[in-house]
């Protein structure tokens, strides 16, 4: 495989290339908050932060807030208009392998039953360009789920930091095209890829949360009429959407109409089933306590998703766990799921 | 000269300062004609929620009147209400929003004179304010008008 | 007495009140998952008991839990959130025999985002934090570095009337000072810049910051004071409040919020603390309580025999702001 290397000061060079062909997304900061935002073409200190950030990369795909297309009274009907499709392709730059591997678990259920345009357009239309995590926070289980901070899987182009330079590996071909055409990496040595495989393994063996993920949509499963045990872990959750909001692979939405006097847009925004009223409907609400919202986001994690999709809708970036006001942690719940024979669900 | 037409929501308790507003018409006071009231039982039946939705709306003022301390139909509604508006009022001027754009008096339904004179001060010192584009974006918010 | 003694002390008065039935669940603090993290432990397991903690990050205000359980509970509260469960009494949504408040006197919580500004890194890279008196020293990589008390501890407490319980069943240790007004006047900084701004500019301010607001609701759910089944941002007919986290909402939101719980806010500063993308909600929060206290000279949580401060009046209310 061809590498290449790049020094940490071209990068900003780098990013105004690919600016005339892509809009490209970097990780940017506001009050202490790590996001995403377009690049402001300006320098690339986001380089120096080595820490995830806090919104993930998927509010780019699935924003908060989200127009999904516009009406305008027209005599008898209605003239409805889509929002303007992007210009460019969209080149996520600095994008950690956890992310990454979350937009794969993402785009699954987006191109399901319906392929979802507002997602997939952008998520087709551009590339990834990866970065080897190199200082993983304690919250952080991604080895435990296949993956890992050096895990090239799902990105286009990764690139590793080695020293005040970057290792550029071209992982599909998209990536390998993008870094064919840049002239200012030169060809990496030898040495370079020896020291960007050090930095991975060291990398690697800074993850010290780990949790067991053989049989846990079983184990899941066997501990699903336990009441006693999901009402004693739901017991400090206070039902707000952090971990939903922030996680890198939920996607619940919500859609509502705003009307004008003669025009009026449909939205969809960011909803969490650990609301109270997600699951309200006119007669009951099949999860009014709050074990059982917590239950369901568990098991659509661990169970249901990978009876879907074999895949754990889960990639162990642990901003839930960092985030969380009453320190909630999924990998203790899953770690002591009680070990019943009592029940067990017909798969 | 008229710049641009205040729009102010009086909301008129249904006893005292309902009936002050209904005199100040009959008298055939002149008042501008940029208010509009919503009558509800007592002043104290005004909920922070309506203050800001009208803000939010992008109408100009509120006012809320209500009967005089100690003549209340209902006894006690207006001290209530003195209270809600009052810390109201103080938080809105903390966050930059313009104390005169939130206004509140006593009208008793004898006092058609006074409502015409509290509407037409008001509309006038919002004139002279600007419109309200407290809510405004012009980047995706759409701040002058939402649900009927 | 010292932490290690009043946490001793707790485990025991803990177990011994599960044992003799005295309440049916005792809320407390555990150590969290994460470094420097607590986290609640809501237990009617006398087992459960050898787990609890007090030490300078005991920072939620555990009484929002009350309106959820049933059954007497035992509570571990420090000043401020005695102060809640105070309040909760005053609205009726608790009865007094229901809770058995176990004071903590407090002498501040340690806000973990200040320390990893003054040293420069994240809290799991930080190797230890101790408190001893108005000194606190921090760890890194070996090397340790002194900071006053005063520069890490959350603004809140620095602004505190009530460090110890007033209101409580058993007191655990002996009563901390309030806070002196040199820590008063140090907790205001923020307010204080916004109070410089224009109407104009602090206008903006909030536009700015409210856009980041991704309406996750955890500041009303971590408040003791938001206890409403139905919340107004939950309505739909009519829609008080777009679900769309538009700046513009978001504002109106949290501008009614506090509206809300004035007079029930006792400034425990779990909002701002729980926000994932760092509002300074503090600034609006503590803003009104001292609206409160100046306008009806009331604080929350202080009496509770008093009415809820807006379900009273006083003939000699405010009457200035009235044409």
């Amino acid at each position: 495989m061809t590498t290449k290397k790049i020094k940490k000061e071209g990068i900003a060079k780098l990013l105004t290339e690919w600016g005339q062909e892509f809009t490209v997304f970097v990780p940017s900061r506001e009050e202490g908050v790590a996001k995403w935002s377009e690049w402001d073409g300006k320098g690339s200190g986001f380089l120096d932060w080595y820490r995830n950030t806090v919104v993930p990369p998927k509010a780019l795909f699935l924003p908060p807030m989200e127009t999904m297309f516009s009406f305008q009274k027209e005599g008898d009907g209605y003239h409805t208009e889509l929002p303007p499709a992007a210009e460019k392709g969209w080149l996520v730059f600095g994008i950690r392998p956890c992310d990454a591997k979350a937009l794969a678990v993402l785009d699954m259920t987006f191109k399901d039953a319906y392929q979802d345009p507002y997602y997939l357009t952008n998520r087709q239309s551009g590339l990834l360009v990866g970065l080897v995590c190199t200082s993983p926070c304690d919250s952080c289980f991604c080895t435990s789920l296949g993956g890992g901070p050096d895990d090239m899987a799902n990105v286009d182009l990764m690139l590793t930091q080695i020293g005040d330079q970057f290792l550029m590996e071209a992982v599909t071909d998209k990536g390998s095209k993008l870094m064919a055409k840049t002239k200012l990496a030169q060809a990496a040595t030898k040495a370079n890829e020896t020291k960007a495989k050090k930095a991975k393994e060291l990398a690697r063996s800074k993850v010290t949360r780990k949790i067991a993920v053989d049989g846990i949509s079983e184990k899941f499963r066997a501990s699903f009429e336990d009441k006693d045990y999901w009402e004693g872990v739901s017991a400090k959750c206070i039902s707000c959407g952090i971990c939903t909001f922030l996680c890198p692979t939920c996607y619940c939405f919500n859609i509502s109409d705003e009307l004008l006097k003669k025009h009026g847009e449909r939205f969809r925004s960011w909803d969490s089933c650990a609301f109270p009223l997600y699951t309200k409907m006119p007669m009951e609400n099949p999860r009014e306590e709050k074990w059982r919202r917590l239950r369901q986001k568990v098991c659509h994690k661990y169970e249901f998703y990978p009876y879907s999709f074999e895949v754990i809708a889960c990639t162990g970036c642990g901003r839930c766990i960092r985030l969380c006001p009453v320190n909630w942690d999924i990998t203790q719940v899953l770690s002591n799921l009680p070990d019943q024979e009592q029940v067990r669900l017909e798969t | 000269m008229i710049i641009y037409k205040p729009k102010v929501i009086v909301f008129c308790c249904n006893w005292c300062s309902y009936a002050g507003a209904d005199l100040a018409g009959t008298s055939r006071l002149q008042m501008p004609p940029y208010f509009r009231i919503i009558r509800v039982m007592c002043s104290s039946r005004v909920r922070p929620e309506w203050i800001i939705r009208v803000l939010r709306n992008g109408l100009d003022g509120v006012m809320v009147l209500g009967c005089h301390p100690g003549d209340c139909h209902y006894q006690t509604g207006n001290y209530f209400a003195r209270r809600r508006i009052a810390l109201t009022k103080k938080f809105l001027e903390y966050l930059g929003v313009n104390p005169k754009r939130l206004q509140a008096s006593w009208v008793s339904a004898s006092e058609g004179g006074k409502f015409a004179e509290l509407v037409t001060e008001m509309t006038h010192e919002l004139e002279k304010l600007g419109p309200n584009r407290l809510f405004t974006d012009e980047s995706g918010g759409n701040g002058t008008e939402t649900t009927p | 007495m010292k932490v290690g003694g009043m946490e001793q002390r707790l485990r025991r008065e803990a177990a011994a009140l599960l044992e003799q039935g005295k309440v049916d669940l005792i809320i407390g603090f555990a150590d969290g998952s994460l470094k420097f993290t607590t986290s609640p432990l809501i237990t009617s397991d006398k087992d459960d008991a050898s787990r609890l903690v007090i030490n300078p990050f005991i920072a939620n205000n555990l009484s929002v839990f009350l309106t959820g359980v049933k059954g007497r509970v035992g509570i571990v509260a420090k000043g401020c959130d005695s102060r809640s469960i105070v309040s909760l009494l005053q609205d009726n949504k608790l009865a007094r025999e229901d809770v058995f408040i176990i004071g903590v006197p407090c002498s501040g919580i340690i806000d973990l985002t200040k320390v990893e500004n003054l040293v420069g890194r994240d809290r799991d890279e930080i190797d230890d934090i101790v408190r001893d008196g108005d000194k606190v020293t921090v760890t890194v990589a070996g090397k340790a570095s002194e900071f006053a008390a005063r520069d890490v501890l959350f603004d809140n407490c620095l602004a505190c009337e009530l460090p110890t319980p007033q209101e409580y069943d058993l007191l655990l240790g002996e009563p901390t000072p309030a806070a002196d007004d040199e820590s008063k006047a140090a907790s205001q900084e923020k307010i204080n810049r916004f109070k410089a701004m224009s109407p104009d500019e602090r206008w903006q301010f909030w536009q700015n910051e409210f856009s980041r607001c991704i309406r996750c609701y955890a500041c009303r759910n971590v408040c003791p004071a938001c206890f409403c089944e139905r919340c107004f941002v939950e309505e739909a007919e009519p829609t008080w409040v777009q679900p769309i986290p538009r700046w513009q909402d978001n504002l109106i939101f949290q501008i009614t919020r506090n509206i809300h719980v004035a007079g029930r806010c006792t400034d425990c500063g779990e909002c701002e603390r729980a926000c994932p993308v760092n509002i300074p909600l503090r600034s609006l929060s503590r803003e009104m309580y001292d609206i409160v206290d100046g306008l009806f000279s009331y604080q929350a949580g202080r009496d509770k025999e008093a009415p809820p401060l807006l379900a009273c009046y006083e003939a000699t209310d405010v009457v200035d702001f009235i044409r």
